[in-house]
């Protein structure tokens, strides 16, 4: 690849002044004195699921209008898996994209990096950032930059069923992977069920590569260290669960549909994944209700326990109009205080971004959320780079080559790490 | 004006536009008169087609020439501050020409797998076509007789076609499930393995070839229905009387009569197949390993996914233009030979 | 074949056009029952194959969610109506369909209004640039979609055409019409040409022959392409999903997409809005049916 980079240094103050005759307006905080006073139209696009999840999100919109009457949010509802492209696309070309939007923790770094979205930092949303969690705050950060405030965070963790503990024997949930290959022994010969199921894809294999202390990417080396000795060493662990038969050997195709599905109907007692599958296991009429569930932190590798953070972040669309900006901060703060935060954990069992909504008593008292505590605490941060949502497509291949078709760990990871090189990270280097 | 329409339209024939008598003003005024009407029957389509598809496909084959991607295709990025302020910077990386790079490093195989995409494209294409065509001019054939019952089966014969292809494609899918599908259930009980469909790129392949044919039989099946009333049905009767065989008919009436409809179904059911995406997106997904990714599919991820590549979607889009334009020459060549197709 | 009294027949379909009536008492119909049995049994195999999966869709779209994809395989299970009830009364579906006819049916008639014209012209003109007009006809299917759509929302933007029907009726044209015109020009040949020709004599201009005349003996190729151009437009997704916004605008196809997401599908929504598409087309198609096949052929005029 060549890089003559053409350094043509643009002026940068025509435009500014344009943008400043647009916008007119100097003074973006609104009179704090009546909350009426505040007249808007906001779209906000959610990216949650619309039928468990979204009715609560309603539910606080209305509550948000009691006290701002006259900031109209029109909630549209956007599939997650076209979310991503559909704001792009929509930003690129200046018309349709929305005024907030819910986004992965992932894209908070690409669309920054695109000029898409509005720079939080001084405005009151930042204003008690120490409140919220470091990791999940981080992806928000880009060129030193703020640009959204967490909404839910997430992390992998191990779900099991406890009747199928119970009745094989197991009184507590496996530490370590070596663990969970027993445990799945004494379930198997004892109840005939499987042990545990992996869904074959990159992301549920980032517990395994944490485990053996690898990572993807070394971005302060700009090195590519997805093939490392430690990967090779925990995706090994992972293909000899599925080979002992410890874990099923998943389909290739809808392996994350095969894994609810089996979970839910207690035919495997152990799955590795995150709390926003909670309300959907409570909810089957299979699975002998919540109670029936248990958390723990995902199993240790040789080095540490470790998954990576997930969640949603919320993000103002940079093309939304200055006279706006007001009531969208109003409204994003309404939505990320530690109340609503509560009142979602409540209704839909996920967890809070902000340190001070673990303190709400409701939450405190929620089996579910204090399980995923320490879940969360040690969960690691994912290369926030712009990047940083190309990684798993080529590990998704990975995933499904070295569980299903037995290919060689090393070999697999090997084409990953070229795969970075050529279409990924092409300023990095391989280690 | 009045003149012109009093003119009697010309016939298809090529000779006749040139046997013209030799009072000419100028060729474009000629040319003008003579087609003024033809010109506007066309002008619709050639305007929603030009804006729509011919300038974003002439601008993709420039930008296959370029690096432009989503983050370098500004020549500076701003960053607007919810406090009012907004500062932009140049964007050092902004995109430029780079000749044929893109080429070689599709063609070669740096970037992608085009080769093995091109490949799984041509057994995915050819085998969906083949059986659309042959299987939906068999029912046509049958439907096309007078016999108890026809409304009914052409009812439930083009069902398929009102439930939203994705839908279908779901239903399908549900029924190639490794572990709660219908097929494995069936083969289980009759004593058989269950199969990994797919595990391997074959079965997997198969699954989606399975669900695109019966996606697109009700199409062809309705297409060449429609071409067949265009047979006179004397002919039929005149073969009858010579004694011809039904198989004799089909060959020497049917298929014949068909030419102008099945040359249009084939040709256009090969562009579209070669490019179809939601069967391959929804149904195998590319498993295992992006290994039944065709090349439509397999450049839109590579393209697509993350920071957007817009010259190296181009260059994809490029290369399946080249390669279908190469066809259809072809295609017209071949049939050139049985006489005057376009 | 068992051919008395044939010539007799000839006769008289040779001198008038041929009417259903005739076509049904022709000979050819006289089937031995072995040959009767095979083509009855291959059409129940296919009609079988054909609503196959469309019965799945059917018996899933009455069980609770935990018994569509589950590991027990069941026709039938704890049947209910519940997800009707929530498709119906739940969710914008009834704007969805509203839309969606609107879109489809505007696309049928712009695309075959289009289409028809060129495919005369197409097929009765030779003006200069008609062949290139026909390969142009089919490069603009060979630039995938998946690749154009962006460049294409560009310009809906631009016209100020984002989350209107217009911008989808539109895209949908730029895929229905040159099939169509390929397709109507292959129609149009087969039409005799001394039939325009009388209609020029009568005093009339191109436009109106090919209103009076041709049109009305293109009709099977017209109900092709219309049932053609209504189905793209009814089923399509992809252009769908990146212009349309808001959900009271939504197309059926795209509605019903937002019920399976990547994560936690609503399998029982997806398949009882699915019923709820299908059997009104059904009925659609038995009506429509008898159109694509009608006893006046274009062949049949020459007589």
């Amino acid at each position: 690849m060549r890089r003559t980079a053409r350094g043509i240094a643009v002026v940068a103050t025509a435009v500014l002044a344009l943008a400043a005759a647009a916008c007119g307006k100097d003074t973006p905080e609104a009179p704090k004195n009546n909350p009426a006073d505040l007249k808007a139209d906001l779209t906000w696009w959610d990216t949650s699921d619309p039928a468990n999840e979204g009715p609560a999100f309603k539910e606080l919109i209305a509550k948000f209008n009691t006290t701002y009457p006259n900031v109209k949010i029109n909630y549209q509802s956007v599939p997650f898996g076209e979310a991503q492209n559909k704001f792009k696309t929509a930003a690129a070309a200046k018309s349709g994209a929305p005024d907030i939007l819910r986004a992965e923790v992932a894209w908070v770094p690409e669309f920054a990096s695109l000029g898409y979205l509005y720079n939080l930092d001084g405005s009151a949303l930042l204003a008690d950032e120490s409140d919220f969690f470091p990791t999940p705050m981080s992806s928000n950060k880009f060129d030193g930059k703020t640009f959204g405030v967490p909404q839910v965070t997430d992390s992998l963790a191990l779900l099991y069923n406890k009747k199928i503990f119970t009745d094989a024997g197991i009184a507590e949930a496996p530490k370590t992977w070596a663990d969970v290959k027993t445990a799945a022994a004494a379930i198997k010969a004892k109840t005939g069920k499987d042990g545990l199921f992996i869904n074959p894809g990159g992301y549920f294999l980032l517990p395994f590569i944490y485990g053996e202390g690898g990572d993807l990417v070394d971005t302060a080396g700009k090195k590519i260290v997805v093939n490392s000795a430690e990967n090779v060493a925990g995706i090994k662990v992972a293909q000899d669960l599925v080979k002992s038969g410890a874990a099923v050997k998943p389909p290739a195709a809808d392996g994350y549909g095969t894994m609810m599905t089996l979970f839910k109907e207690q035919k495997v007692a152990m799955i590795i994944n995150g709390p926003w599958e909670v309300n959907n296991v409570r909810s089957a009429t299979t699975f002998g209700g919540i109670e029936n569930l248990g958390i723990a932190p995902v199993p240790a590798g040789s080095k540490k326990a470790g998954a990576p953070v997930g969640g949603h972040n919320y993000v103002l669309y940079s093309g939304m109009s200055q006279d706006k900006a007001a009531a969208a901060v109003e409204f994003v703060k309404f939505m990320s205080s530690a109340e609503s935060q509560a009142f979602l954990a409540d209704k839909l069992g996920v967890l809070p971004t902000r340190k001070s909504a673990y303190e709400i008593a409701s939450v405190k008292s929620n089996p579910i959320i204090s399980a995923f505590g320490p879940v969360i605490a040690t969960a690691s941060a994912r290369p926030w780079i712009p990047e940083g949502g190309q990684f798993f497509g080529p590990l998704d291949a990975m995933a499904t080559e070295t569980l299903i078709q037995g290919k060689d760990a090393k070999t697999s990871l090997d084409a990953v790490a070229q795969k970075y090189l050529n279409e990924v990270v092409k300023n990095y280097t391989l280690s | 004006m009045s003149t012109v329409t009093a003119t009697p339209p010309t016939t298809t024939s090529p000779a006749s536009r040139s046997h013209r008598p030799a009072k000419r003003p100028s060729w474009l005024r000629r040319s003008w008169d003579r087609h003024w009407y033809a010109w506007a029957m066309v002008a619709p389509v050639v305007v929603v087609l030009s804006v729509l598809i011919i300038y974003p496909l002439v601008r993709g084959v420039f930008l296959s020439f370029t690096n432009l991607t989503e983050a370098n295709q500004l020549a500076e990025i701003c960053t607007k501050s919810i406090t009012g302020s907004e500062s932009c910077k140049a964007n050092p990386e902004a995109w430029h020409m780079v000749g044929f790079d893109n080429y070689v490093d599709v063609l070669s195989g740096k970037v992608g797998q085009f080769w093995q995409w091109l490949g799984v494209t041509l057994i995915w294409t050819i085998g969906c076509v083949v059986f659309h065509y042959t299987i939906g001019l068999g029912l046509a054939v049958m439907l096309n007789r007078p016999m108890w019952g026809r409304g009914v089966y052409r009812v439930l014969l083009i069902l398929p076609w009102a439930v939203p292809a994705f839908v279908s494609a779901f239903a399908w899918k549900f029924m190639f499930n490794e572990k709660f599908g219908l097929f494995n259930a069936l083969l289980t009980k009759v004593g058989l393995d269950p199969v990994e469909w797919f595990s391997d790129w074959k079965t997997s392949l198969l699954t989606a070839i399975l669900t695109n044919i019966w996606l697109g039989v009700p199409f062809m099946m309705v297409a060449l229905l429609g071409g067949m009333q265009t047979i006179p049905t004397e002919q039929y009767e005149a073969a009858e009387i010579d004694g011809a065989s039904p198989w004799q008919r089909f060959v020497s009436i049917t298929l014949p009569g068909l030419r102008s409809v099945s040359m249009t179904v084939i040709l256009l059911g090969t562009i579209w197949t070669f490019n179809m995406f939601p069967v391959i997106f929804l149904v195998t997904q590319g498993q295992p390993a992006g290994q039944t990714e065709i090349l439509v599919t397999g450049s839109f991820r590579a393209a697509f996914e993350g920071i957007r590549n817009y010259s190296l979607a181009s260059t994809y889009g490029v290369l399946i233009l080249s390669i279908l334009l190469v066809f259809s020459v072809f295609y017209r060549r071949m049939l050139r030979k049985q006489g005057e197709v376009w | 074949m068992s051919e008395t009294g044939t010539s007799t027949l000839r006769e008289a379909t040779i001198h008038r056009m041929p009417s259903a009536a005739v076509r049904n008492n022709r000979p050819r119909s006289k089937r031995k029952p072995l040959a009767s049995l095979g083509l009855h049994g291959t059409l129940v195999l296919a009609s079988l194959i054909a609503i196959f999966p469309i019965v799945w869709v059917l018996a899933a779209s009455f069980k609770p969610k935990e018994w569509i994809q589950s590991t027990e395989l069941t026709l039938v299970k704890e049947p209910t109506l519940a997800n009707y009830d929530y498709v119906l009364t739940q969710t914008n579906f009834p704007s969805w369909v509203f839309n969606s006819v609107l879109v489809a049916a505007c696309t049928m008639f712009f695309g075959i209004l289009m289409s028809a014209t060129a495919g005369y012209a197409l097929s009765r003109f030779n003006f200069p640039g008609r062949r290139q007009l026909m390969l142009v006809f089919l490069v603009t299917q060979m630039f995938p979609v998946a690749i154009l759509i962006v460049p294409i929302y560009q310009i809906m933007a631009t016209f100020g055409l984002i989350n209107t029907h217009a911008s989808l009726i539109i895209a949908y044209l730029t895929i229905a019409v040159p099939f169509c015109a390929w397709m109507l020009k292959g129609y149009f040949d087969s039409i005799p040409t001394s039939l325009d020709e009388a209609a020029s004599i009568d005093g009339c201009g191109p436009f109106m022959t090919f209103w009076k005349v041709i049109m009305p003996l293109a009709r099977p190729g017209i109900a092709v392409t219309a049932f053609y151009t209504f189905l793209t437009a009814w089923g399509e997704l992809a252009y769908a999903s990146a212009f349309i916004q808001t959900d009271d605008r939504f197309t059926l196809s795209y509605g019903m997409r937002q019920f399976v997401p990547q994560f936690n599908p609503q399998w029982e929504y997806l398949t009882a809005a699915a019923v709820l598409v299908t059997v009104p087309a059904a009925v659609v198609f038995l009506y429509v049916q008898r159109h694509l096949v009608s006893g006046l052929t274009a062949g049949g005029t020459k007589g």
